[in-house]
């Protein structure tokens, strides 16, 4: 193994890499989300996130506090898509009409299903 | 090497027989596949996506990465969450030939200072269409399923009082509390069994962590096991007749308005977040997806074990202190015969523990702190860590962390968080009472700043008490 000191183990991202990408002016939490992929991965940051957000305030001498976490988005752990596919609406895009709310313009995913 | 302690033999369950890439394993029934991989001298269980650096458990807890395997042709399965059923085949994923000898971790030598893939082969788009096919021959985790699914499970309701998330010291605790002042609790735990930081605490351990979760369903409270809240979703409202006569429960309350008491009226129209929590709380569990409305939710998340900043800090062998003394005192493995804590000052009581424990196990124990630690030695499993007062042989490293809190969930219902560097990550921003930013919704223990295995019960049966008197009614 090559030396390396590594925060997102699932994506692989070094100490190293989140350096390089300081140095390329990417100083918010989402940008360095998107440049090194880190919290990414099976673990979607569990592990990563609070090293992360950490050593950025360090680098780029924020206090800790005026740095955000990156949105949470679900599912929040790995989960079998077949759960989720008897679910109601699971088979609604978000801009297909609703019939709860009458009114809202037929989306993308229409009589597809 | 680790090996199992005969004290802890009448705990393990019957004896079973596994395979883990494609080798012969005697294992035990209430043992995890990570767990008898462990004790069984596995030690690479994966490779990592990049560099196709070996990869094997470190938090033993089901929330890192490490130990993805494909059991029973089913891929990216977490081995530490996997019970060891008899005849369950387990095999290693990203590698090729194998997890432990993998060709492709040449990637990890070439590129040793890193790899940029928003620059590389970009410099011709002859070659970076080529490179693009390679990439994408290469990444993706595992492969899929050998079989479809023959049938979809039907989604489960829960319509109750409070719904607690994590079933560790604190969350036992208020789940307890609310159960026994009469409320319909459902307690969401994703670990093969609940009790969290009590499995893993010398102070503690499975005796102690079986008690209090008996405690709690002798109480009345619901357990789902082995589940995880995957999502909160806001727009889905419960049936407006639940949330009718949840609102009405707490009319003796001076704050219900009068207008919802009118019988017909829609009332999800009328209730705002004054009253009760709002939207649909996703759980999965292992058999179906549950969607649970409460009148109030407590995050007991927790935190995630995290690594420190080493070299070479994602060696195969360095594993959390909390795995550590999880393996200890829940599996009954030690799991090295010399073990190197590296660890940082705010730990030093937990850290004093569970040295003493380990070495009451038969192991020799160095503690390093992280400031003096410089790097870990060995091939695919740490045979060394270097320090600043010399080189430390040993066959595991036991890395002690403040634990990251688990806010994620409580991000997604709208809780305030902030970024501590003292409580290892982002924490929920509560009162003394344990309520968060967002109406109805509560959070104690580890997620709202380290508070320690011996703090969190307390913690948890103050929150819990809160919540009792905020959705009021007996």
């Amino acid at each position: 193994m090559a030396k390396k000191i590594v925060l997102c183990r699932c994506e692989d991202v070094t100490l190293s890499d989140l350096e390089h990408c300081v140095d390329r002016g990417y100083l918010d939490i989402e940008e360095v989300k998107r440049y090194t992929g880190f919290g990414t991965g099976p673990c979607q940051g569990k592990e990563c996130l609070g090293p992360m957000a950490t050593q950025l305030a360090r680098l780029t001498n924020k206090p800790p506090e005026k740095i955000p976490p990156f949105t949470s988005r679900p599912p929040l752990a790995p989960t079998p898509i077949k759960l989720l596919a008897n679910a109601p609406d699971a088979h609604r895009f978000a801009d297909d009409p609703d019939p709860k709310r009458p009114g809202t313009e037929p989306g993308m995913g229409v009589g597809k299903r | 090497m680790a090996r199992r302690l005969p004290v802890f033999d009448a705990t393990r369950g019957q004896p079973v027989e596994i395979r883990i890439a494609d080798t012969a394993v005697r294992a035990y029934a209430n043992e995890s596949i990570a767990a008898a991989a462990l004790a069984s001298g596995t030690r690479v269980m994966s490779r990592s996506l990049k560099y196709h650096r070996p990869r094997t458990f470190f938090c033993l807890e089901g929330h890192c990465s490490g130990c993805l395997v494909r059991l029973d042709g089913v891929p990216n399965l977490r081995a530490c969450q996997s019970p060891c059923t008899p005849g369950a085949e387990a095999h290693g994923q990203n590698a090729f030939p194998s997890a432990e000898v993998d060709l492709l971790g040449a990637v990890d030598f070439l590129f040793s200072r890193g790899l940029d893939h928003h620059t590389l082969m970009t410099g011709s788009s002859v070659l970076n269409k080529l490179a693009n096919k390679v990439v994408r021959q290469l990444s993706g985790l595992g492969k899929l399923p050998a079989t479809q699914a023959t049938s979809l499970p039907a989604v489960g309701n829960r319509e109750i009082d409070v719904c607690v998330i994590g079933g560790g010291p604190a969350g036992l605790a208020a789940a307890t509390a609310c159960a026994k002042a009469g409320k319909t609790v459902v307690l969401v735990d994703d670990q093969l069994q609940a009790g969290g930081s009590l499995r893993a605490d010398p102070a503690t351990g499975r005796e102690t962590a079986n008690a209090r979760v008996a405690d709690a369903v002798k109480a009345g409270v619901e357990l789902l096991e082995r589940s995880t809240a995957i999502g909160y979703f806001p727009e889905d409202d419960p049936d407006p007749a639940w949330l009718h006569g949840a609102v009405l429960g707490t009319s003796t309350s001076a704050t219900t308005p009068s207008a919802i008491t009118t019988t017909g009226e829609d009332v999800s129209t009328v209730i705002s977040t004054e009253h009760l929590a709002r939207g649909v709380l996703a759980v999965a569990t292992p058999d179906q997806l549950v969607r649970v409305h409460a009148r109030a939710y407590i995050w007991a998340t927790g935190g995630y074990p995290v690594n420190l900043p080493f070299a070479d800090n994602d060696r195969p062998g360095v594993i959390a202190a909390r795995a550590v003394g999880r393996l200890l005192v829940d599996h009954g493995i030690l799991g090295g015969e010399k073990i190197c804590i590296v660890e940082v000052p705010q730990l030093a009581t937990e850290t004093e523990r569970l040295a003493a424990a380990l070495t009451a196990a038969g192991a020799e124990v160095w503690r390093v702190a992280l400031d003096d630690t410089h790097g870990t030695r060995g091939r695919s499993w740490v045979s060394q860590v270097q320090t600043s007062h010399g080189r430390i042989d040993c066959d595991l490293v036991a890395v002690a962390a403040i634990p990251s809190p688990a806010s994620e969930g409580p991000r997604q219902q709208g809780c305030r968080v902030v970024l501590d560097p003292d409580a290892g990550g982002f924490r929920v921003v509560v009162d003394d009472a344990g309520k968060t930013s967002a109406p109805f919704v509560f959070a104690c223990g580890d997620v709202t700043g380290y508070v320690g295995p011996s703090r969190a019960a307390a913690h948890g049966a103050l929150v819990g008490a809160s919540v009792i008197a905020a959705i009021g009614g007996a």
